[in-house]
């Protein structure tokens, strides 16, 4: 029985990953985020790092991929409900017998798997045309790093899409959340430059325990212990933002239901 | 003497009603998001990251050119919306079926976004001041005005040019976002244009800001008004430019969605 659900959850979910993937390749705004946006920012990095010297050209490839993570985590995920109640989908998606989660979760999958084209990009721009040296210190540990990241990035994108939907002056910010997460995540610069009183709120926040543990395989700057203190960062954070996230959505289903929003603007 | 009051009625009764056709949509909160406090997390983000790079002794080259460039939400984003808004929201064939200038029509898109441009670098450098300890006791106040009010009209020359590409494209947002991130690296807001590779500097010289915001670096240093006259000069000859280019885009669409009947295809 649960075997058979978990089957039927998971084709909802593949379904779901499959959609997305086939819209966003035509969708200019979410290629600019992927591509565009944080290849700019990898130039930007490698040419300002250039003046500290060292071996930057790793450092900016993860921390330009991190931006385009994020960005596309809010942009993509954190519209993910709302395009749906926009183009009048949302309510079959609610009457379905799956529940809309595992909808929102394979388009979240779909999101953030392609936004690691940010990091894929921003390598070759560095290593072809730039020239620079990549080598990764610890490629395991990254593979580790990265997979653990994707997970807390779907998990964080969970919670950020029902609150959009349910606030709409929360999603006027969107604009406004891009820089402040580069900032106190470390993601092109240590949060080290930052005031203290910034740091335990680098510490709660996952992408931060994401950006320290790739910077820190790529680099080999970090411990096996730090290792393991980001990596169980990352679960415990996406374990938290499961739980709340469930709770969110049905919150948002009820109050949908209530007030006849599941179609709108 | 009938005529000039015609056109300066047209001029400034365009530029207010299209500036509150692209803004009645937004609310106070969403103006503050996007105008006040995203352009403090761009000017801390790129001053943080140029410090780590060069030290904190660099801190206002980072500040001062990104609070410049700020100028860009409004000379590039709101401009080109409000020449691209008359299309998707289908009053352009109206417009073009009056008799009124199109010069005047045409630039007085702008207007408003100049002054809202203006507002905005001004915030920039406040919050520069404020966080980050901008020194300005050595400015020239007139002089960096004046830089201010240039520069946000070059940037916005490049806006209408922007927003006739707009009525030819759906992909708006794409080539806006593009332009405004390229300016940050190719404008000297973030790297001196002297570090970029030689083949890449007149790209960067035929920007609009990459003068205007030397000129604003020079002034805050303590520079006179005479000694970046040349700069600023130079700015609002390219600013000019870029906006008879777009005016002869813009006559261009009419003339060819007219011969065409393609006003109102989307």
């Amino acid at each position: 029985m649960i075997w058979r659900r978990f089957k039927e959850n998971a084709r909802v979910v593949l379904a779901a990953f499959e959609l997305t993937v086939k819209q966003s390749f035509t969708d200019s705004f979410v290629l600019f985020g992927i591509l565009v946006q944080p290849l700019i920012i990898a130039i930007l990095g490698i040419w300002m790092l250039k003046e500290r010297g060292g071996d930057y050209g790793i450092f900016v490839v993860v921390g330009s991929g991190m931006t385009g993570l994020w960005t596309n985590l809010v942009f993509m995920s954190g519209n993910s409900i709302t395009e749906e109640r926009w183009t009048g989908t949302l309510e079959f998606l609610v009457a379905q017998p799956t529940p809309i989660q595992w909808v929102i979760f394979g388009k979240n999958l779909a999101s953030v798997l392609q936004s690691l084209l940010s990091m894929l990009g921003s390598y070759v721009l560095a290593a072809l045309i730039f020239n620079l040296s990549l080598e990764m210190a610890h490629p395991f540990y990254f593979a580790i790093s990265l997979i653990l990241g994707v997970i807390s990035f779907i998990c964080f994108g969970l919670v950020i899409a029902p609150v959009f939907v349910m606030n709409p002056s929360v999603q006027r910010w969107q604009n406004s959340m891009e820089y402040p997460i580069y900032i106190l995540c470390g993601f092109l610069f240590p949060i080290a430059l930052l005031p203290g009183w910034t740091t335990p709120l680098s510490y709660l926040l996952s992408p931060y325990w994401a950006a320290h543990a790739l910077h820190g395989a790529s680099s080999g700057t970090l411990t096996f212990s730090e290792f393991a203190l980001s990596w169980f960062m990352m679960l415990l954070f996406s374990a938290i933002y499961l739980v709340i996230s469930q709770k969110l959505f049905r919150v948002m289903l009820r109050k949908a239901r209530i007030d006849a929003t599941l179609i709108g603007q | 003497m009938n005529k000039i009051l015609n056109n300066s009625r047209l001029f400034f009764h365009g530029a207010l009603l299209s500036y509150i056709a692209l803004f009645h949509w937004l609310r106070p909160m969403t103006y503050l998001a996007t105008k006040v406090v995203s352009p403090l997390f761009q000017i801390l983000f790129f001053t943080l990251l140029g410090m780590y790079a060069t030290g904190r002794e660099n801190a206002h080259f980072y500040i001062i050119g990104n609070a410049i460039q700020v100028a860009a939400l409004s000379g590039i984003y709101g401009v080109t919306f409000s020449i691209s808004g008359d299309r998707w929201e289908g009053t352009l064939a109206y417009l073009f079926g009056t008799p009124a200038n199109r010069l005047v029509l045409f630039v007085g898109r702008a207007f408003m976004h100049v002054i809202d441009g203006m507002f905005g670098i001004v915030i920039g450098l406040t919050w520069g001041a404020l966080l980050l300890r901008l020194d300005l006791s050595k400015t020239d106040p007139v002089a960096l005005a004046l830089t201010i009010f240039i520069t946000t009209l070059s940037t916005s020359g490049m806006g209408l040019l922007l927003g006739c590409m707009s009525l030819l494209t759906r992909n708006v947002m794409f080539i806006n976002n593009t332009v405004y991130f390229l300016l940050l690296v190719f404008a000297g807001v973030n790297i001196p244009v002297s570090s970029l590779p030689l083949w890449m500097q007149p790209l960067s010289y035929a920007l609009p800001m990459t003068r205007g915001i030397a000129a604003a670096r020079a002034i805050i240093a303590g520079e006179s008004l005479k000694s970046v006259a040349p700069l600023l000069n130079s700015e609002l000859l390219l600013g000019g430019v870029y906006i008879f280019a777009g005016y002869l885009f813009f006559r261009w669409f009419e003339y060819q969605a007219k011969r065409r009947g393609t006003l109102e295809v989307m």
